[in-house]
């Protein structure tokens, strides 16, 4: 933490010239990251990331400087010249710091940096040779374990003085399966706001066997029809078209710039009435779950979607501000070498009525993606498109036979529109997501959901 | 204590902690970042970061830990961990520490040019290409993004074995998305230049590409499904390439994550068809007088007129293989451990002008962009299926712009399907895998989906 004589006059400094607003990200993290290939230890990595990020506001402009040379002199040398940028024309002044105590929502049993390496290397193991085991076909095996602690303090001149710590811990595998012309693979990467009691949460085992079913299911699999069909996308992971043909949407980061389809919607219909849609970074131990954003503000339950009206966006403070909006709790960062802007923290759509067996029986011909690959969208267009990684044909109501190298295609608005079915059975599932503020965790999820019509991309 | 000092204590904390070799990566990163948004600065961003990775080998194993914080126990902490993170590695794995070159290519280094501008003058060449965007006064044209970065980065490798190398190199980008809107359609179109010659920078000049390109898809309509003659524009055979060129790292041949194992010599794509690594292209992105291990780059034939030449090395990929490293073995950041990377990674241009290889082909389809590289593509199989726009080309015109299409295929089959080559090599934004270039290339048969 930085003195808060210190950080006074490190406001004081970016004030100077006129800024409006400042504010002092400072991180200390520790990590470490092991990835092993076929029950051998590839890579083992770990360290200290350390560094502080100076951000100001004039107006709507947000100016960002980061370093790690953290002497007094050069961190007030850089907020003067931070300060410089911004050029206001006010003068503005720090308000009282308001110290808050935000309690964690994510309750640690065992941190991860108590644990010895060879312990964790334990648990890639045997995921690994669950996944060997499963069937003679699989002919590589990969798996990674990732922990992070993450201290990160967060000051203001509006008078927030805060501190999070959050703890993620993640088990990833991945099993291919190979013939003579052909390779396919199954993976998944559960995780969460979590210590290492996350291995006593999940059976990795369990997770390594369904890798490579599926892997092996596809190496079998016949290559996808392609056209429109009805496309019946499952839970867990299948979130991901939300995530990427919708959420994306809704970030002021695009809406501020109006460059998203969805800008000056507010309160209209972006969907069908059976479709509500949620982003709740509070949800405990969740692995987009934090106790602040990285802007200081409490997260908080945000209904993106309800009964298909869009009820609200995702809003960080600089953009709140183009936008007249309050943060909606929603800044996020990788590190500190980038400035927040609006982003996702567990995102789903919400259970419906319908039963898994209702929709698949109510489904003459369609697609039925299973699991999704990861995928991307241009938020100006909301065109989107991402990969089934294991997917089977529906016929006459029933699940036929598995398809190969499907990629769904669409632009979201309309996707959302066609949404014509909403299963009961919500699951959520970890990734990775990829933006302008860098990599950050967030969970994707839904129940099964049928969309009436998809571009399906595949080979045949 | 400052960094150099910082990096010497490890070697000897290593030492003393029972390393046999051990090495330190310093690097110092300056940056410096402006967005333009209605000609005024929508984000400003500066930057100074170091830090240090150590890398150690340690009874046959090898070990990294990094740090970012220069403090009394980091030197004893940062070795403990790499000492850690050596214990579960395997037997008889160690990483090649390399003992240093003779000689290394002279590169440029620093463009005091480049280095000298002010940030007054970058700022102004930045809305320069924003304005030039929002002039095409026809069209309702918005911008998306219209940035302009300098990158400046000293690195230096000390190790036990007696490297001692530094170098230092800088660069800029510049990049505009445009929106382009006609009724309810909405279209984005870009436009990029990178290098170290800012002499060549046209500001004007990127602005207007970015929202050509954005109106040229105004009007797109879709496509019935099926096979057509297609020529993939230089950027999206490149695009392809960053996809797939780790099939051609002798890493990924090792471990059986390659489709090309064992077809070394072998005819692996058309006669039309060569690929280079070269590492020492002047002012571009992927050159640098060494790798992340001090090794000397070069510029080295991967594929020769179909013939695959070489796989491409870091130096315990090299050992493994019984060859010696090609100068590839990179780092993807500071935190990273030493992978394989390419450089300049670039099919050779041929003859013909992409006007001309549309007139070759006759009817058609031109891709001109590809959605979707890091969900819809196999790097293993090669295999993919991406979302694309493009335009109808007929009578070896460009017609209608088409838009809502997949391309499928494998890049192996493709690289075997390969028709002719055009003389528009051009390198794209550098990614993770390395800066890659290609020319267009012509293809009889891709199958689309619209």
């Amino acid at each position: 933490m930085i003195k808060r004589s210190v950080a006074e006059r490190i406001f004081e400094a970016a004030l100077q010239e006129g800024a409006d607003f400042a504010e002092i990200f400072l991180e200390d993290t520790k990590e470490t990251t092991i990835s092993m290939v076929n029950g051998k230890v590839e890579h083992a990595l770990s360290g200290i990331r350390y560094g502080v990020g100076i951000r100001l506001f004039q107006g709507n402009r947000g100016i960002y400087a980061y370093t790690n040379d953290m002497e007094e002199s050069n961190l007030i040398q850089i907020a003067k010249e931070a300060g410089r940028a911004a050029k206001g024309q006010g003068k503005h002044r720090v308000l009282n710091f308001d110290v808050k105590e935000i309690p964690t929502r994510n309750p640690i049993l065992r941190m991860p940096n108590t644990v010895e390496h060879k312990e964790k290397v334990e648990q890639l193991r045997r995921g690994m040779e669950a996944a060997k085991a499963y069937d003679t076909k699989i002919t590589q095996t990969k798996a990674g374990y990732l922990d992070v602690v993450q201290n990160v303090f967060i000051a203001n001149t509006q008078g927030t003085w805060v501190t999070d710590e959050r703890v993620r811990t993640r088990f990833t595998i991945e099993a291919v399966a190979s013939s003579a012309t052909e390779k396919q693979s199954g993976r998944f990467g559960p995780g969460g706001s979590v210590g290492f009691e996350l291995f006593h949460q999940i059976d990795v085992e369990e997770y390594g066997k369904e890798a490579a079913r599926i892997a092996v299911t596809m190496l079998g699999a016949g290559v996808c029809p392609s056209g429109k069909m009805p496309v019946v996308i499952d839970n867990g992971f299948g979130g991901v078209i939300f995530h990427e043909a919708c959420g994306h949407g809704l970030e002021a980061t695009a809406v501020a710039r109006n460059a998203s389809v969805f800008a000056g919607k507010l309160g209209k219909k972006i969907a069908s009435d059976i479709v509500t849609a949620v982003d709740d970074g509070t949800i405990p131990n969740a692995w987009g779950s934090s106790a602040v954003d990285d802007e200081g503000t409490p997260t908080q339950k945000n209904i993106l979607i309800e009964n298909g009206i869009l009820k609200s966006y995702l809003v960080d403070k600089l953009n709140g501000r183009k936008m007249g909006m309050a943060s909606t709790g929603s800044a996020r960062r990788q590190n500190y070498r980038y400035a927040p802007t609006s982003r996702m923290t567990n995102t789903y759509i919400a259970s419906g009525k319908s039963t898994p067996q209702d929709i698949i029986s109510n489904t003459e011909y369609g697609l039925y993606a299973k699991q999704m690959g990861g995928g991307s969208v241009d938020p100006a267009t909301g065109i989107f498109n991402f990969a089934v990684l294991e997917g089977y044909m529906i016929r006459n109501g029933k699940i036929a036979e598995p398809v190969r190298g499907a990629t769904l295609i669409g632009k979201g608005a309309e996707v959302l529109m066609r949404i014509d079915m909403v299963g009961n059975n919500i699951s959520q599932a970890q990734g990775m997501c990829g933006s302008i503020s860098g990599s950050i965790p967030t969970n994707v999820g839904q129940p099964m959901i049928r969309v009436g019509e998809l571009t399906v991309g595949g080979r045949g | 204590m400052d960094w150099e000092e910082f990096s010497k204590e490890l070697l000897e904390e290593g030492k003393r902690k029972g390393f046999s070799e051990c090495e330190t990566y310093f690097q110092r990163k300056k940056n410096f970042e402006v967005l333009i948004l209605e000609g005024e600065i929508s984000h400003y961003e500066n930057s100074i970061t170091q830090g240090v990775c150590f890398r150690g080998i340690r009874e046959g194993k090898t070990g990294y830990a990094y740090c970012e914080k220069i403090s009394d126990d980091a030197v004893a902490f940062v070795v403990e961990q790499a000492k850690d993170n050596a214990e579960i590695g395997e037997e008889n794995t160690a990483e090649a520490l390399f003992e240093g070159a003779k000689e290394y290519p002279s590169l440029l280094g620093i463009e005091e040019n480049l280095r000298n501008l002010s940030e007054e003058e970058k700022i102004s060449a930045a809305k320069q290409m924003e304005q030039a965007a929002l002039s095409l006064g026809e069209y309702s044209v918005a911008i998306d993004y219209c940035v302009l970065e300098y990158h400046e980065v000293l690195t230096k490798i000390f190790n036990t074995k007696g490297l001692a190398a530094s170098y230092e190199k800088n660069n800029a980008i510049a990049y505009v998305s445009a929106i382009a809107q006609q009724g309810k359609e909405i279209k984005t179109g870009s436009e990029y230049w990178m290098g170290s010659n800012w002499e060549e920078f046209n500001p004007a000049q990127i602005g207007r590409k970015a929202a050509e390109n954005a109106i040229s898809h105004l009007g797109a309509t879709g496509l019935p499904s099926g096979e057509y003659p297609v020529i993939l524009q230089n950027s999206v055979m490149a695009g392809l390439l960053s996809a797939f060129c780790s099939g051609f790292f002798g890493e990924s041949v090792e471990k059986g994550f390659s489709m090309l194992k064992g077809k070394l010599h072998e005819k692996i794509a058309s006669e039309k068809v060569s690929i280079r690594d070269d590492g020492l292209l002047p002012y571009h992105l992927g050159s640098s007088p060494f790798d992340s291990e001090g090794v000397p780059c070069q510029n080295k034939a991967v594929v020769s007129k179909g013939r695959l030449e070489t796989f491409l090395y870091n130096q315990k990929a090299a050992k493994m293989a019984g060859v010696t490293s090609t100068g590839n073995g990179f780092k993807s950041s500071l935190q990273a451990p030493v992978q394989t990377a390419c450089t300049n990674f670039y099919v050779v241009a041929g003859e013909k002008s992409l006007e001309e290889l549309m007139e070759e082909m006759g009817n058609g389809i031109l891709i001109t962009e590809i959605a979707g590289l890091h969900s819809g593509t196999n790097d293993i199989s090669g295999d993919f299926s991406l979302s694309a726009e493009g335009f109808v080309i007929k009578d070896g015109k460009k017609e209608n712009p088409v838009e809502q299409i997949t391309i499928a295929g494998n890049f192996y089959a493709l690289l075997q399907e390969i028709e002719e080559c055009g003389n528009d090599l051009r390198f794209m934004m550098p990614k993770a895998k390395g800066c890659m270039g290609a020319p267009s290339v012509f293809v009889r048969k891709v199958a689309i989906s619209g």
